[in-house]
């Protein structure tokens, strides 16, 4: 599948080292350069904690310069409830089953994280998708668990969902399985949690029969809005954890202390020979990588230390507050962004373990000099990243969560926020800000949105992984 | 027979509803279309958070989203609250964003 046009069962990859034709590509570097640009981004439109009295929504956007509505919100896909806040959304199925016949990427998995309620919206059309199905917050409760969060399409016909609380919204949450066909849940994934007691993202190597999770806090706990008592008293995370993608079972536990609160994000190399990769501690503002050492055993080190900045009008010094980061499909540049101080940043990262930053670029925020884009004010910074397929376009909106958008830009919630993008030159290692590239939803139909994660139809660098 | 909850907002509008025994104070909003903000529905996220400014207002599950200086300060969390007298609360979402300032101002 190489567009974003209807998928079709019978779509060609052009590769003959390969029998079964699936949903994704065979190779990462097969969706990197057979891939045609993305024509339409679906972009998480949200209402929670606002004054408008709408629901969520999953946003159309037109990111086709050929179109007459480029840049604009050309649809929105309204959930039947309020209060969702829509957050991070997965696909169906992805590139770890593109050797399963029968399977198509056309479903959306779209939770809500305060609600707990999970939405399967048919994208097989991606300007005309619609909600197909809706599993109620009671049902996702019966398992114990609630505040879903990052959904990855597995191998075995098999849909997981990290979950960060439990039904009361208290520690220590889990994994939801759901299945493929017909959207229903299995229970959970994991058989032994062992010593994990938070959830947040995870990232799987199928060909090595690993997973790893990170930590947030309990929903209780950062739902609210960010409290650094809420730190001092331990709530929130700052370990990651290893399983066996095979038995299930909770295999170690990475703790980084002080060198990596609050780590959320995490990120895998494309390729899936690779046992290593890097974890956005977006407190400690820190990118720490680990690695698959001698014996299995894992091991971390951190390998970039953001730097706190001095705000004038602020009592202490501020972190970057590190909260995505994203690799490259071809695994040579990270980005990442830093919500408080204002910019996006892109290593080349060809030496995993020594970065090299290779260009910034800076826009809202509290430190950015320039707080506005083609007419637009830029309430919040960057934040949700997606990478074009080709590596040339990076896109980003600027809220992160309803309550702490409202403690750290309050614009964002009375006037909504925005999409932005940069230009990227591989080859010459820099990115450039598309001065005239914005879509501001604060025109959304219905009110002012806020805008969160952002994902290509046909696969992207942050939901497809490689068996 | 419920009780008259008022409903006043920062810009100065008031609504007042009438909230049905057993009824939370969210769901007489949702019923009228008033559009106070609401996240989990079951007292965690603080995203409807109000204050009590008159009258006798109960929680009736625990009100996990509040820290107990929140409640001191008369804040409550209408989707696990009820009325029981006539009450006055201050609603909007600005009011949820009083509970936790930025840190590092
Ligand atoms: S809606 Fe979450 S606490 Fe009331």
């Amino acid at each position: 599948m190489s567009t974003d046009e209807p998928s079709k069962t019978s779509e060609h990859h052009g590769h003959e080292h390969h029998e079964v034709e699936g949903p994704g590509y065979p190779t990462p570097a097969a969706m990197r350069t057979e891939s045609e640009r993305e024509k339409t981004a679906f972009v998480m439109g949200l209402r929670v904690g606002m004054d408008v009295d709408e629901p969520d929504f999953v946003g159309v956007v037109d990111v086709d310069p050929e179109s007459e509505t480029y840049a604009e919100l050309i649809d929105t896909i309204e959930m039947p409830n309020k209060g969702d806040e829509l957050h991070h959304f997965g696909w169906n199925s992805c590139s770890s089953s593109c050797h399963a016949e029968g399977l198509m990427r056309d479903h959306l998995i779209v939770p809500g994280q305060r609600s707990s309620r999970i939405h399967v919206i048919d994208a097989s059309d991606p300007r005309d998708a619609s909600i197909e199905k809706v599993i109620e917050p009671e049902e996702v409760f019966e398992h114990d668990l609630s505040a879903p969060h990052t959904v990855h399409c597995v191998p075995g016909g098999k849909i997981v969902i990290s979950m960060l609380g439990n039904a009361d919204g208290e520690l220590p949450g889990g994994f939801l399985q759901l299945d493929q066909d017909d959207f229903s849940i299995d229970g959970h994934w994991e058989v032994d949690r062992g010593d994990m007691e938070m959830n947040y993202d995870y990232w799987y190597q199928p060909r090595h029969g690993v997973m790893l999770s990170t930590e947030w806090a309990a929903p209780e706990t950062y739902y609210p809005g960010f409290d650094l008592d809420d730190v001092e008293a331990g709530k929130y995370g700052d370990s990651i954890h290893v399983w066996d993608w095979e038995t299930k079972e909770h295999q170690q536990t990475l703790t980084f202390g002080e060198e990596g609160l609050i780590p959320l994000e995490i990120r895998m190399p494309h390729n899936p020979e690779e046992t290593e990769g890097y974890v956005g501690a977006a407190l400690s503002s820190n990118i720490i990588r680990f690695w698959e050492g001698d014996g299995g055993h894992w091991e971390w080190e951190t390998v970039i230390d953001v730097e706190d900045r001095e705000h004038p009008d602020w009592d202490m010094p501020v972190p970057g507050l590190v909260t995505d980061t994203l690799l490259s499909l071809d695994d040579q540049y990270l980005f990442f962004s830093n919500w408080l101080h204002g910019d996006v940043r892109m290593y080349d990262v060809s030496d995993t373990g020594n970065p090299r930053l290779v260009d910034q670029c800076w826009v809202g925020g509290n430190f950015g000099d320039r707080q506005e884009v083609a007419g637009h004010e830029v309430r919040g910074a960057p934040q949700m990243l997606q990478l074009s397929r080709d590596g040339r376009r990076l896109y980003w909106t600027t809220s992160l969560f309803s309550s702490w958008d409202n403690q750290f830009y309050p614009d964002i919630g009375e006037e909504g926020s925005l999409m932005m993008k940069a230009d990227v030159y591989p080859e010459e290692g820099r990115m450039e800000l598309d001065e005239d590239f914005v879509v501001d939803f604060g025109d959304a139909p219905g009110g002012p949105a806020r805008a969160h994660e952002i994902r290509w139809p046909g696969g992207d660098c942050t939901s497809d992984v490689w068996q | 027979m419920g009780h008259e909850v008022t409903l006043v907002w920062r810009d100065g509008r008031e609504a007042t509803i009438e909230v049905a025994n057993g009824e939370s104070v969210i769901d007489a909003t949702e019923r009228e279309g008033l559009g106070v903000p609401f996240g989990c529905l079951y007292g965690a996220c603080g995203t409807c958070t109000g204050r009590l400014i008159e009258g006798d207002l109960v929680h009736v599950e625990r009100p996990r989203g509040l820290k107990p200086s929140h409640r001191n300060e008369g804040y409550v969390l209408l989707c696990v609250a009820e009325p029981r007298s006539d009450c006055r609360v201050e609603v909007g979402a600005t009011v949820q964003a009083d509970l936790v300032p930025n840190p590092w101002k």
